[in-house]
């Protein structure tokens, strides 16, 4: 005891010295606050000086339509979030949102309008009178066709105006077009905008092709809709998403089963599916009646499980296994897109996905899928797509034969997005005026006469309507929330930029309604207020307006569109089998081409952004460039290793990509992702990778006459060279070396602890982790 | 280990890799509101990017039985952070709100925190980093630019905490559940990220940190007790026999 | 047991004065070539701080690599003045006697260069004081005393300060020596430095008994300062491969193994270029590599120890760090280097006595126990860190660049080159040990006193 005593004694003597505090920290006796330093000042965080704003408004960089706020400090945009209230996403946002930051400070972003005296010489600054003073002398020379992304809302109204007063036509492009889907929309439930899937709701969800999570249509609307699958806030349980798609995209990643199909066979694995619930009855008589209405007796008979899972590489178990989670464990909704639908049958397959929802009772029901209303201000467009390639064919084939006098373009870099087969340079070249809107000059407004610095949406005023809208009307008010972005001393504004529709509005002079965009947007508020209702009201139209610009939109949850069960359409080609290219003559083995949109770049129109550029994808953790995913095994097969530089070639042209073999891809498929190989495109992006847009071949969806993406065969041939992949993942490939860590999967309704203490006991250090 | 009465905040964030899709949206919103460096190709290359948060991908299987399996890596706020006794100059050190600060002034550059961090969360600044003077306009006026030689790692967005917690002093009271979001959290959007107020035993990450699924990394093997909970992945066992024959 | 040859005092003089006052003809070219080097490396340093450190092959996670690697190096090349100055002396191994000082000043030089790498390492190294010294008491702000970086400075510069009293002491004498010889500034010089010694039997007794003082002071650092680099790894609970209860005594027992290897190479570029073989001879050889077979052996027990303890847990990761350690291209042939270096090779050679008794084998052999023991370091500290924790994801791997390599060539020529100017100015082989080794029985008169020319028994 005494020793004791003395002992403690000792050491809290030692303990006043500081060797005494290194081994009392060992002992955990000193309590740590001592070692916490308290700094009589704050801390830098503490001193920033100037006050935050948020603003509200929408964002136009991809298709959705999102809303957002914007935080801004001394008139500058700091950053982007989503806006909280703003229904399509719910203040949530993905991978491109901020990087509308970059666009609008980027440092190549055109400074003033630019025109060039002939084609093929240089440009040169002009100033925007004499740019206004020409596009109004040109757009009132002749025929006139406006070029566009899909644009919806005022945008896309203005657009639409301005071309019908220029007797011309207004013509939208979509890399990877949806205008299949919209057909599919139209045939299958009537309607002309894209639906909204009750995802939260549903208890299983089938999703052929769509990368919903990824890349497809709304994906942020898409994300947070599934956050709540997962979750069960609605107390059905954790929902089960299968994924049934070639290609592993992140959401076939997110999947808890990912079916990769033989391509082009989506629609009729559909049918096998809705076979084996009719066969079995799994679902209502009066489901199965609206299902077959239109199907001539015994059309399913052809699509018995056992045939299906021979033609499309997928067991039968698994179409049995699907078809009974979709039948019995409601609700349940089935989505199809992306890939599925960019083959020659593209609208079969489409068609027959989306009928499922129909067996399945899911339509208008909870859980499943909801048709959209017609926007809540008149003759504002309320959904947008492009064009199919068929169309484009016929357009660019009009400019080459010099019909058309003046194209105005924005937004649609068609040299980039179109395949090689269709010669755009060519065709631009026999069109007499061609003007283009940039921020950053791309492959196809390197082409124009007359360039134009378009302002970023972070400047201008707009009204968006969302597509797909969340079920009820909604509409989002776009306000310039920062002044104009200057260079960093202040002294010159980066860009003379104006936006796109108040350069239209007064190259037409008052005749589309309108003088500026912002007329546009005070009308709107003066029709919100008149009708009444909806998210915002007030007694004035300029207090309606404050409050539509703090909420950044208008919405009325009561204004539902008219979903009413339909029978399922009649399937027609219901025996077409997908079509491919021919492969090149030569040397080098016959693949599968999957081009898929790329997390961060999508389509490339983000490109310029060095943020996205940076962005490493989340399957192969690779950025800053276009790689090839391939089969492991059929690399090292063909001895093709990571960072190989091979030759993809298809009858129309050749790309260089670096093969990134991972263990996730079909043994006769190649993806290669969308969004580089741009000529222009700012210092980020140009000469940076390939493009695999330009060596796809005119295949066509046989009824909508859109480009089958995906039906390119292509032979690869290895260069021999091999360059470092820029990527995220370390030097050793990725397989846990111990089960549980970092990433533990448990049952439903399982606990982590014991679940860890089970694989604990069975783990067998002995095992390699490749082995599995 | 680290006892925090001092403070009525003890900030957490609970993890479900459940939700997580791998999207990204996170990295890049951190990545905004921290005035973090381009990650360039060059530093890529040399296994030089910075992510205060990342999301590391594993495989499991082959083709086609694979799985890719994402989960979100940040600063796991360890309470018994195996980076800070080894500090030589406290440029890093614990916060009595259950934080781990970083000090990019005092920091010297010894690396040898990012040696001790076994979560391998904190990116050193080998070269200065460059923004090109326009895109400089975007920087957070909140967030200091570190100069090279500095360690820098997630702050669990600092900042932000500080400005609700200097408002809630003004106004008297106690910032609020839901008050602060991380940039990450709040742009993550499956809702995978919970941010919040540990202390709080009626707050959301609270609450969800004791779910069943709840796990932290390493922390049986290192005792490093991280403010950052995990929700693990759900998934039914895959029958044999359901597998897909493809080819 | 092993003594040289009996030589007059005068003869002596001569000859171990021979650096000092005779300039031998290579010395100056040398001198320069080193120069040129160290001129090279101060110049790199500068463009590493200037660029940042993106400019070596460091990356995340190995966060560490040659620097780290060449600082422990040099700390353990120092254990060489403790082993030969404290223990020797203190066991009172007479053939000791000629290296003692060079010994001494391999210590001291080598301390200076290790003390540097944290610096060329550091981020920012400007800001380096914070790193060691309380600058701010008002706030409290002192160093971090739980860090091992803290505890680093404190053995080392304990270490240095011990080494360079130790070295100063003994070097009295010979200064008086020097002082009775020269002209000039020089004289000044010598006279200055000797701090007015005289040689007289106070002054003698009062050396003695500094010298050992602090010898025995010096004991304790012996276990402490390779202990305490040890523990920058042994500290570190996250690192597999480094966190080991092992490595204190390892790191001790390698840096004894290394350190002497050291000082024969050094004793057989003596003899070579400054001709002292009647000073340093074949016996002194053969005793060193009789303490060497003993040291090696016991280094290699440990490393086989530590190997056997970290693959017994099983640990994933740490079977992961091993598997690459040893079996994976290049670090396999580095592993398999170090090994043949560190102890197969050389230990295997001097079994034989005509080895040990082969200058030019036993300097060879030296060299490789350093290239072992410099390889084992390397294979420590990033290997561990390339395979840290199973975050497999982000497991990286290493290379050295241009400048990390730059800096390493530095650090040998700036050891090199101040060992040659120290030979330039003071004698390398202590006078007085050397006669003091010859005269244990005879009686020394000084004016007209007669003093015991030995302060202890021969035995
Ligand atoms: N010689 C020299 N000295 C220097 C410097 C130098 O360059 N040279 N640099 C100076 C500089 S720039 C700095 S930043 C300082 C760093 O030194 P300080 O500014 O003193 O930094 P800390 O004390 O570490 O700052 C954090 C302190 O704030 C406390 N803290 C953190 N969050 C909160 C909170 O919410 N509330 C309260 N009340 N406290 C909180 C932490 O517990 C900690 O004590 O060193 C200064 N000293
Ligand atoms: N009233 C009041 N005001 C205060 C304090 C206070 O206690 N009270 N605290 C002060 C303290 S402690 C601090 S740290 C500050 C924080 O404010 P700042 O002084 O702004 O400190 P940092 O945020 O570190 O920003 C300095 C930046 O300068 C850059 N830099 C570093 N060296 C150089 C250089 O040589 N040249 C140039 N051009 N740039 C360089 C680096 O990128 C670094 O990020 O606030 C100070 N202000
Ligand atoms: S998802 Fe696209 S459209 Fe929506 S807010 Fe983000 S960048 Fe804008
Ligand atoms: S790198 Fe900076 S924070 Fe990390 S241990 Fe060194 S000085 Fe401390
Ligand atoms: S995760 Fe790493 S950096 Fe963060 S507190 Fe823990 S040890 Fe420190
Ligand atoms: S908490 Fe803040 S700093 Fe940390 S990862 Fe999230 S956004 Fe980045
Ligand atoms: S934002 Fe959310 S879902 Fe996306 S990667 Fe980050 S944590 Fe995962
Ligand atoms: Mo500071």
């Amino acid at each position: 005891m005494t020793d004791q005593v003395s002992r403690r004694k000792f050491l809290s003597m030692v303990g006043a010295s500081t060797t005494g505090a290194v081994l009392f920290v060992a002992c955990s006796s000193i309590p740590d606050e001592e070692f916490i330093i308290q700094a009589p000042v704050e801390l830098p965080e503490d001193l920033v000086k100037g006050r935050d704003n948020w603003f509200a408004t929408t964002c136009g960089v991809c298709d959705g339509g999102e809303g957002v706020v914007v935080r801004v400090m001394e008139g500058r945009a700091k950053k982007i979030a989503g806006n909280p209230d703003y229904p399509i996403n719910l203040g949530k946002q993905n991978v491109r949102c901020d990087s509308a930051l970059q666009m609008l400070y980027h440092p190549d972003r055109i400074a003033q309008p630019m025109a060039r005296s002939s084609k093929g010489s240089g440009f040169t600054p002009i100033t925007w009178g004499e740019a206004e003073a020409k596009l109004q002398e040109w757009a009132g020379s002749g025929r006139v066709t406006v070029a566009t992304n899909p644009i919806r809302g005022q945008l896309g109204k203005v657009a639409g105006d301005f071309a019908a007063k220029f007797n011309g036509k207004h013509i939208q492009f979509q890399a990877l077009e949806q205008g299949v889907l919209h057909g599919a929309m139209k045939s299958v439930f009537g309607a002309d905008r894209l639906p909204e899937f009750d995802l939260g709701n549903a208890r299983t969800v089938a999703s052929f092709g769509a990368d919903f999570l990824g890349t497809w249509i709304s994906p942020t609307r898409y994300s947070t809709k599934y956050g709540e699958f997962r979750n069960a806030a609605t107390g059905s349980g954790r929902g089960q998403l299968f994924q049934i798609e070639p290609r592993m995209s992140i959401t076939a990643a997110a999947a808890d089963k990912w079916i990769p199909n033989r391509p082009g066979m989506e629609g009729e694995l559909a049918l096998a599916v809705a076979a084996v619930i009719v066969e079995e009855g799994l679902v209502s008589d009066d489901n199965i009646a609206r299902f077959t209405a239109n199907l001539p007796e015994g059309a399913l008979d052809v699509f018995k499980a056992s045939t299906i899972s021979l033609r499309a590489g997928v067991s039968e178990a698994t179409i049995h296994d699907l078809a009974r989670s979709l039948a019995t464990e409601g609700p349940s909704l089935v989505i199809g897109g992306g890939s599925a639908g960019a083959h020659t049958n593209g609208s079969f397959n489409l068609n027959a996905i989306y009928s499922l929802n129909i067996l399945l009772g899911s339509v208008g029901a909870k859980g499943g899928v909801f048709l959209n209303p017609d926007s809540p201000i008149d003759g504002l467009p309320s959904t947008a797509t492009g064009a199919s390639f068929a169309d484009w064919e016929a357009e660019l084939a009009q400019w080459r034969a010099g019909n058309i006098n003046t194209v105005i373009i924005r937004g649609a870099n068609i040299a980039h997005g179109l395949p090689r087969s269709v010669n755009v340079q060519q065709a631009l070249d026999n069109v007499p005026h061609v003007v283009a809107f940039a921020d950053v000059l791309d492959d196809t407004s390197a082409m124009a006469d007359l360039v134009l610095p378009e302002a970023s949406y972070l400047e201008t005023w707009g009204i968006e309507v969302p597509e797909p809208a969340p079920g009820y009307q909604t509409v989002g008010f776009q306000q310039p929330v920062s002044t104009p972005a200057r260079t960093r001393d202040g002294s010159s504004v980066l860009s003379d930029g104006r936006g796109f529709g108040d350069v239209l509005l007064r190259a037409a002079d008052g005749a589309l309604g309108a003088k500026t965009m912002k007329e546009f947007v005070d009308d709107a508020a003066d029709t919100l207020q008149s009708n009444g209702g909806g998210s915002v009201t007030a007694p004035t139209a300029s207090l309606l307006m404050r409050g539509l610009l703090q909420r950044g939109g208008w919405w009325d949850t009561n204004a539902r569109g008219q979903t009413r069960p339909k029978d399922a359409p009649a399937l027609t080609n219901l025996h077409a089998d997908p079509e491919f290219s021919e492969p090149t003559e030569g040397e080098g083995e016959v693949f599968n081409l999957m081009p898929f949109a790329s997390q961060a770049l999508l389509d490339g129109r983000v490109a310029p952004a060095p943020w996205l550029q940076a962005v490493s994808d989340p399957i192969t953790t690779a950025a800053w460039t276009t790689w090839v995913e391939i089969n492991h095994h059929t690399a090292k097969r063909l001895g093709i290793s990571q960072g190989d530089k091979l030759i993809i070639k298809s009858t129309t042209g050749e790309i260089e990509a670096l093969a990134y073999p991972h263990r996730a891809v079909p043994p006769d498929m190649l993806g290669v992702p969308i969004g580089q190989g741009h000529e222009q495109g700012g210092r980020w992006a140009e000469g940076r990778g390939s493009n695999v847009l330009s060596i796809l071949v005119d295949k066509k969806d046989a009824e909508t006459g859109a480009l089958a993406w995906a039906a390119t065969k292509v032979r690869i041939i290895n260069t021999g060279l091999n360059t470092e992949i820029a990527k995220a993942e370390g030097t050793v490939e990725a397989i846990a070396v111990e089960p549980g860590v970092p990433i533990l999967v448990v049952e439903p309704g399982g606990n982590a602890k014991e679940t860890l203490h089970h694989l604990e006991e069975s783990y067998d250090p002995y095992a390699d982790p490749n082995d599995n | 280990m680290v006892t925090q009465q001092d403070s009525p905040y003890n900030w957490g964030m609970v993890v479900d890799i459940d939700r997580c899709t791998g999207c990204q949206a996170c990295v890049l919103a951190c990545q905004v509101e921290n005035n973090v460096p381009l990650n360039t190709e060059n530093l890529y290359k040399q296994q030089r990017i910075y992510s205060w948060i990342r999301i590391e991908r594993y495989w499991e299987g082959d083709f086609p039985d694979v799985k890719a399996r994402f989960i979100p890596i940040l600063c796991q706020q360890c309470g018994n952070a195996p980076c800070e006794p080894v500090c030589p100059v406290y440029a890093t050190y614990h916060n009595n709100e259950g934080m781990n600060v970083q000090i990019y002034n005092r920091c010297v550059g010894t690396r040898y925190c990012a040696n001790g961090c076994p979560y391998h969360v904190r990116f050193f600044n080998y070269w200065e980093p460059v923004w090109p003077e326009s895109l400089r306009n975007q920087l957070n006026p909140d967030v200091t630019v570190r100069s090279r030689g500095v360690m820098e790692k997630c702050s669990f967005c600092v900042h932000r905490i500080r400005r609700a917690e200097r408002k809630a002093r003004g106004e008297d009271r106690l910032v609020m559940d839901g008050e602060i979001q991380s940039a990450c959290s709040q742009a993550c959007p499956t809702d995978a990220l919970v941010f919040g107020n540990l202390n709080d035993l009626t707050s959301r990450v609270s609450k969800m940190s004791k779910d069943d699924r709840h796990y932290k990394l390493l922390d049986d093997k290192l005792g490093t007790d991280p403010n950052v909970v995990y929700l693990a992945r759900v998934e039914e066992k895959v029958e044999e026999g359901a597998a897909a024959a493809h080819g | 047991m092993q003594q040289g040859r009996q030589l007059d005092e005068i003869r002596i003089n001569k000859e171990l004065l021979n650096g000092a006052l005779e300039t031998p003809g290579w010395w100056k070219w040398a001198v320069l070539l080193l120069g040129s080097v160290v001129i090279m490396g101060v110049v790199v340093f500068g463009i590493q701080t200037n660029k940042g450190l993106g400019v070596t092959g460091l990356s995340r996670p190995v966060f560490w690599g040659a620097y780290i690697t060449t600082f422990v190096f040099w700390v353990g090349i120092s254990h060489a003045g403790i082993m030969i100055s404290a223990i020797l002396r203190l066991t009172q191994a007479e053939w000791r006697r000629p290296v003692t000082r060079a010994a001494e000043l391999l210590t001291v030089f080598s301390l200076l260069t290790a003390l540097s790498f944290p610096v060329i390492h550091a981020g920012r190294p400007w800001r380096i004081i914070y790193w060691i010294f309380p600058y701010d008491f008002a706030r409290g702000l002192w160093p971090n005393v739980r860090s091992p970086l803290v505890w680093d400075p404190a053995a080392i510069g304990t270490y240095l300060t011990g080494s360079t009293l130790f070295l100063y002491v003994a070097l009295l004498p010979d200064l008086g020596v020097l002082r009775d010889r020269t002209t000039g500034w020089k004289h000044a010089m010598y006279g200055a430095l000797s701090l007015g010694w005289r040689g007289n039997p106070r002054q003698w007794r009062l050396q003695t008994v500094a010298g050992v003082l602090l010898s025995a002071l010096m004991l304790p650092i012996f276990v402490s300062v390779h202990s305490i680099v040890s523990w920058d790894f042994a500290v570190t609970p996250g690192v597999e491969g480094w966190n080991s209860t092992i490595f204190a005594p390892y790191f001790v027992i390698g840096a004894v193994h290394s350190g002497v290897s050291a000082v024969v190479t050094m004793m057989a570029l003596m003899r070579w270029l400054w001709k002292w073989d009647n000073f340093i001879r074949p016996e002194h050889f053969d005793a060193l590599a009789r303490l060497l077979i003993v040291v090696a052996t016991a280094w290699f027990g440990f490393t086989m120890v530590e190997m056997l303890f970290s693959l017994y847990s099983l640990e994933a990761q740490e079977l992961a760090f091993r598997d690459m350690q040893m079996f994976q291209w290049p670090w396999a042939g580095l592993f398999i280097l170090f090994l043949l270096t560190g102890f197969f090779i050389p230990v295997t050679m001097w079994l034989f006595k005509s080895v040990r008794n082969s200058i030019v084998l036993m300097f060879w052999t030296s060299i490789l126990v350093n290239i072992g023991m410099w390889l084992e370091r390397f294979l420590i500290v990033v290997p561990s860190l390339a395979r840290k924790q199973p975050f497999v994801y982000t497991w990286g791997s290493y290379q050295p660049s241009f400048v990390e390599f730059a800096l390493m060539a530095w650090s040998f020529a700036f050891v090199s080159m101040n060992m040659l100017l120290f030979a330039r100015f003071f004698p390398l082989i202590p006078l007085f040990e050397s006669k003091e080794s010859q005269i244990f029985t005879t009686e020394m008169k000084i004016g007209r006193t007669t003093i015991p020319a030995v302060l202890r028994e021969q035995e």
